[in-house]
């Protein structure tokens, strides 16, 4: 049950990673002629030696240049094997002895990833990258001024081995990827370049709750102005409304707060009704903090919402639906049965059923729902006319506007300034379509959106040499604006490119602060920190209720953003990196703050710094359920999943995989379902060949053992009982470990202090090594080192300053050289 | 163009739901040559191996069946195909010898192509299904359809396809059954006036890309040249596939029934996903969409795959990947074997499916193989494939038994069988050192 920490693990080969060596290029562990060639001599050379060489191998005269002869290095990666196998040497010879199989397969593992690497090398330089999905979303998105699914059908894109998502050798090309960005491109464009007349703009107010949906969308709610629990606003709009082009929604509301409770928040979906269903899609949702009135804007793509036919719909009509989703998480009230006094005429009374009030809980007082769309700043809209910009020359010549149009809307989709003679071909397809459609915006649609599938916008292409070079300053603008922002670089970046200010390093410094100042750096926390921790593990486990009957799964978007705004927090507070090991405060907001059961909690969903007290076991990035949950089963912790977490995402050192055809933890025991985790790994760490790695891995993750799988501290762990089927039993928790070389980790504060006091130099360089493969989107070579201990020394020197290292990698050679 | 009979069947498509009119269509079908039936392959692979504990009290969840031969009795994990037995046979022992060379999670890259992966980009062969799509796929709107829980394509050793393109690139899968729905059977917007311009369009479009690309290509250092040419082969690709589009622009793709799909299941909905993608599978087949599709159920990677909780949300306690793993502890035998014995009951479903459509003189079953397995025995080990090969009764196969081979026998012997029957002309396939004669009628 515990062995099955590849999961998790981005793997290439069999036992090419090094044994418990760290990750950072160190020298061989063996001296082939003195420690390897001995051993091979004595066990080996009898049967495949100068006298025999059964199945055709031959030790004594075999190449141990793997680099160099590939034919070698593969029988020797096939002695690692039956090694790893136990199928050599055979039942009848000498066994090895656990040092001399030690050293043995620490120098196969060692040489054979040398060879990987060798192969896998891209040179210590970046391989010319596409974008990816979100850094395509975004880019489109910025380079039209449209916000709408531009990637919602690309395929799904995998990670490197280190475990990002934006490494230029993963990232693939497809027919269908392709395809796909054809399909979006004419989308885009056909959204982007308005023809005809100015539309009429449709706008309507209602003041109160009038449309009905069917019983299963309701959910037994009323219809009212006033949102809680059991009542929400459903506004109709039966016709005129538009069906393309953007809407407007704006909502006139309050809050009616309550003591102890949350801000209420007021959730706005779009959609209409089918018979008993509402196609639906959530707009947005926002806190609603004021008692006073206030307006929320609510804005998007109608052709992105579900539509009802107009033809055929038994309920025509546009449904807005505002609901109130704030949940305190007790129990909802049942439904009363009211008689009602018989009508007039008639004899029998009316029963009605009227949920009761719930004074305890916040409400929002809707005042007016507006609806309106098509909505545009002027016709035609600013989105247009950025691209068909105002010119004379549009009557005069149209071919040579044509021209300038293509040669403008290149400049800022290729990030760099374009010649007239690669217009041409985009000209090239003007003048094929222009006789065959009616206007100039449809001729011009094709080669702008040709534009959008061309390699220049794509990729991020930096024409090479065979010799590195500086970059020039228009690729620096894309290096860095998808570095910081995860998308184009905007006007005032492409404008310092073109004045040619981006060579100088101060200047670039400067640069990177405003960058990180400006709102769209949160794409830079978004994708790192979910790609350097792995944030995204918290999806992939389901939590079982059986164990945890307080679990809510709507936690889980809260746990993401958690660590994201904790990196943020110490980023642009400038704070020490050492904060991510321990530190005073959470970024919390208030269902975190509830689950964690902190005696400070913010009101609403925005997170906040919350000071923890000094008797806290929570602080750093260890005590964050992104963290514990998404390396645990969904029922209990996972202590080596754990501990490889730690050793590959903060101190760049993980262990290597499972040789093939391990045994998972020993079962023949019977009772080795009632042991504790810890005495179950130590089962495990007898046998000779699982001990050389989980003596390294396993005392980390016993130190983790007093969080559960959600998170939360725990005194007795929750287990199946082995023998009654359905029942449960308890084991006390234990979190005393001991690393191999005697240093002791006594629980999460114990393991905290040892980071804090003897690995911090590691962490240093294991963050500046995850940044530099992320900013440079390729992983670090053996080239690259010199490089990384530079930084990681200075890095060191300023006090760990997670926000000056970031200014530091923008300059650094490396990020600046081609 | 010589226009095959079945290309007036799908005209008389239009506009009606073809399980409603399906009796109509047999009269036409009755009428054409049995002889030229379609002739259909699929593939679906799940990970990380099958229940197979070596105790005795926990026999009944073994995968394998007990006896050999004819006189075979499936186990508690097979079970639900037993109405099946008469169209499928159970293989084991097999294994791609390639495979046995590499990690116990690298091989499901391998499954279908059975390729040593080589050099620093580990780049693999064609899979079966792409060579049959090659040479037999052009009937059909679509060559080939490519599907997976996950999605894309992964990383090498860790795929989330199981198809390949004759230079070894991964063919990304949809993972969106809305998506594989669309393609097959969405309308098109426009008339086919617009339909028509905006295809010579793309043409001029990918031609102009292409030449435009070159040149850039040209100023690429060497590795990013090697690189790059994944996209230029991409865009010849596409090219071809405007080609085809432009060929179907006036036979209007076949309207189904979608009711019961559930488009937009997704992995917080495992149970409906997979039911979803075997319908959509079914419904491509009958209304000949295409006649080659491939459904990865899960990967190996629990790094990225979506689908390795799908066991814990449908209440079967673990990962797949930790069920593997206990497979041969006390509890784990029918942990795992209960997993097993639920993918066994949706893959008997689509057979059944198959099975009860009338097609010809026959039904749709026999004339489709479907090859299901995986490409570990139990976790790490490589050795011992999990097979069941179904279907294609009239193609020449010889159902009902369970064989036990050895490691003389390549796995690739199933796919050139496979192969064969479906009339591919080709002489091997990977390794392959023959036909498996003891499935051959």
């Amino acid at each position: 049950m515990m062995l099955n920490f590849r999961l998790m693990l981005p793997y290439w080969g069999v036992g090419v990673f090094p044994l418990l060596a760290p990750a950072s290029f160190a020298a061989s562990p063996a001296d082939y002629e003195k420690d390897i060639r001995p051993i091979l001599e004595k066990h080996c050379f009898a049967c495949h030696g100068p006298d025999k060489q059964k199945n055709d191998i031959r030790f004594d005269t075999m190449s141990t240049d793997m680099i160099n002869d590939r034919p070698a290095a593969e029988t020797w990666h096939d002695t690692l094997d039956v090694l790893n196998f136990d199928e050599m040497p055979p039942e009848d010879e000498p066994r090895l002895s656990d040092d001399e199989r030690r050293k043995l397969i620490g120098w196969l593992n060692y040489e054979i990833e040398a060879v990987v690497k060798a192969t896998k090398s891209t040179g210590g330089r970046p391989v010319v990258r596409r974008l990816n999905r979100i850094e395509y979303q975004n880019t489109m998105t910025d380079l039209l001024g449209i916000k709408t699914g531009y990637a919602n059908n690309l395929p799904p894109e995998g990670l490197s081995e280190d475990g990002f998502k934006n490494n230029g050798a993963s990232l693939q090309m497809s027919a269908m990827q392709l395809e796909y960005y054809l399909e979006a491109a004419r989308m885009a464009m056909s959204k982007a370049i308005v023809s005809g007349k100015k539309p009429e703009v449709f706008r309507h107010v209602i003041e109160e709750s009038n449309g009905t949906a069917g019983n299963k969308s309701q959910r037994g709610r009323d219809y009212s102005n006033t949102l809680s629990r059991t009542s929400f606003f459903l506004g109709k709009i039966e016709e005129d409304y538009h069906e393309y082009g953007e809407f407007l929604v704006r909502i006139r509301a309050r809050a009616d707060l309550k003591e102890g409770q949350g801000y209420p928040r007021m959730e706005v979906a779009l959609g209409y009704r089918v018979d008993t269903l509402m196609p639906e899609r959530i707009i947005d949702e926002v806190e609603v903090t004021s008692e006073r009135i206030q307006t929320y804007e609510f804005r998007g793509r109608i052709e992105d919402y579900p539509l009802p036919s107009r033809v055929q719909s038994k309920f025509p009509g546009l449904l807005i639906r505002v609901t109130n989703v704030y949940d305190d998480g007790s129990p909802m009230p049942k439904q009363e049965t009211v008689v009602l006094e018989p009508a007039v005429g008639k004899k029998k009374a009316k029963t009605v059923k009227v949920w009761p009030e719930e004074p305890h809980l916040p409400e929002i007082e809707v005042e007016s729902v507006e609806f309106a769309g098509p909505v545009f700043d002027s016709w035609p809209p600013k989105h247009h006319s950025d691209i068909l910009f105002p010119s004379e020359q549009r009557e005069t010549d149209q071919r040579g506007y044509a021209a300038q149009v293509l040669k403008r809307f290149m400049h800022r989709a290729f990030r760099r300034p374009v010649e007239e003679a690669e217009v041409e071909p985009y000209l090239a397809l003007f003048d094929q379509v222009q006789g065959t459609v009616p206007s100039f915006e449809e001729a011009i649609r094709e080669p702008l959106a040709m534009v959008l599938i061309s390699p220049g916008f794509l990729y991020l292409v930096e024409p090479g040499a065979e010799e590195k070079r500086p970059l020039d300053d228009w690729e620096i603008a894309s290096r860095l604006s998808y570095f910081l922002w995860g998308t184009m670089p905007d006007e005032s970046l492409l404008t310092a490119a073109e004045k040619g200010q981006l060579h100088r390093k101060g200047e670039i410094k400067r640069i990177v602060s405003k960058m990180l100042n400006d709102e769209r750096s949160w794409n830079f926390v978004d994708q790192f920190v979910d790609q350097w921790l792995d944030v995204g593990a918290v999806d992939r486990v389901a939590v079982n209720p059986e164990f945890y009957p307080d679990w809510n799964d709507e936690l889980k978007p809260s746990i993401h953003k958690e660590t994201k705004h904790f990196f943020a927090e110490v980023l642009n507070e400038r704070m020490s990196a050492l904060n991510f090991l321990d530190s005073d405060f959470a970024m919390v907001n208030r269902p975190m703050a509830m689950h964690y059961g902190l005696n400070e909690s913010p009101r609403g969903m925005k997170f906040e710094r919350v000071s923890l007290p000094e008797t806290s076991e929570r602080g750093g990035l260890l005590t964050q359920a992104s963290v514990l949950l998404g390396h645990s089963t969904g029922e209990d912790s996972h202590p080596v999943l754990r501990a490889v977490w730690l050793r590959e995402r903060l101190l760049d050192d993980p262990p290597a995989n499972p040789p093939p055809n391990v045994p998972g933890l020993d079962a023949e025991n019977p009772n080795f379902a009632k042991l504790s985790v810890r005495e179950q790994l130590k089962i495990h760490r007898e046998q000779a060949s699982c001990n050389d790695c989980h003596r390294s891995i396993d005392p980390w993750g016993i130190a983790m053992e007093g969080f559960g799988a959600d998170g939360l501290a725990r005194t007795e762990i929750t287990r199946r009982d082995p023998e009654k089927r359905g029942k449960m039993v308890t084991q006390p928790v234990v979190t005393e470990a001991t690393l191999p070389g005697g240093a002791k980790l006594n629980g999460m504060d114990g393991l905290k202090t040892y980071l804090l006091e003897e690995k911090k130099e590691q962490f240093a360089r294991a963050l500046v090594s995850k940044l530099m493969t992320y900013a440079l989107g390729r992983s670090m070579e053996i080239t690259d080192e010199a490089m990384i201990d530079e930084l990681t020394t200075d890095f060191i020197s300023y006090d760990f300053q997670l926000h000056r290292l970031v200014q530091e990698v923008a300059s650094s050679s490396a990020f600046l050289t081609k | 163009m010589n226009k095959p009979w079945y290309l007036d069947r799908r005209t008389f498509l239009r506009g009606t739901g073809v399980t409603l009119s399906l009796p109509f269509l047999e009269c036409m079908s009755v009428n054409a040559s049995v002889a030229q039936r379609p002739k259909r392959f699929c593939a679906v692979y799940f990970p990380y191996g099958v229940s197979m504990s070596s105790k005795d009290e926990n026999a009944k969840w073994r995968w394998f069946p007990e006896g050999e031969g004819a006189n075979y009795q499936f186990n508690e994990s097979l079970k639900p195909l037993d109405p099946l037995r008469d169209n499928l046979t159970v293989l084991g022992g097999l294994s791609h010898p390639n495979g046995r060379t590499i990690g116990g999670h690298d091989t499901a890259d391998i499954w279908l192509t059975g390729a040593m992966l080589k050099g620093a980009q580990m780049t693999n062969t064609i899979s079966l299904d792409q060579i049959a799509a090659e040479h037999i796929g052009n009937e059909t709107r679509f060559r080939s359809i490519t599907l997976s829980n996950t999605g894309g394509v992964g990383e090498v050793t860790r795929s989330s396809t199981l198809s390949y393109t004759r230079s070894g690139q991964p063919i990304p899968a949809i993972n969106q059954p809305r998506l594989v729905y669309n393609r097959l059977f969405g309308v098109e917007k426009g008339s086919k006036e617009e339909q028509r311009s905006q295809l010579t369009n793309s043409r001029s479009m990918l031609d102009l890309v292409l030449d435009h690309s070159k040149s850039v290509r040209g100023k690429l250092g060497r590795r990013d040249q090697e690189k790059f040419d994944e996209y230029l082969a991409s865009v010849r690709q596409i090219e071809e596939r405007v080609e085809r589009s432009e060929q179907w622009l006036d036979i209007p793709k076949p309207s189904v029934n979608a009711i019961g799909l559930h488009l937009d299941a997704d992995d917080s909905t495992p149970e409906e996903l997979m039911k979803t993608m075997y319908d959509l599978m079914f419904l491509a087949f009958q209304t000949d969409s295409t006649r080659f599709a491939t459904y990865q159920l899960d990967n190996m990677n629990g790094a990225t795959s979506i689908a390795g909780k799908f066991p814990q949300l449908l209440g079967f306690g673990k990962s797949s990947h930790s069920l593997a793993h206990g497979g041969n502890k006390p509890a784990g035998a029918e942990a795992l074997g209960k997993w097993d014995q639920f993918r066994a009951k949706q893959f008997s479903y689509f057979l059944k499916r198959l099975r009860d459509t009338q097609e010809g003189e026959g039904n749709l079953l026999d004339h489709t193989i479907v090859m299901y397995g995986s490409s570990n025995s139990n976790t790490h080990n490589n050795k011992n494939y999990p097979t069941i090969l179904a279907g294609g009764d009239k193609m020449g196969f010889k159902h009902g038994q369970y064989l036990r081979y050895n490691e003389d026998t390549p796995f690739a012997n199933v796919h050139r069988t496979i192969l064969n029957r479906l009339e591919v002309p080709v002489d091997a396939f990977a390794d392959s050192n023959g036909e498996l004669q003891e499935i051959v009628a």
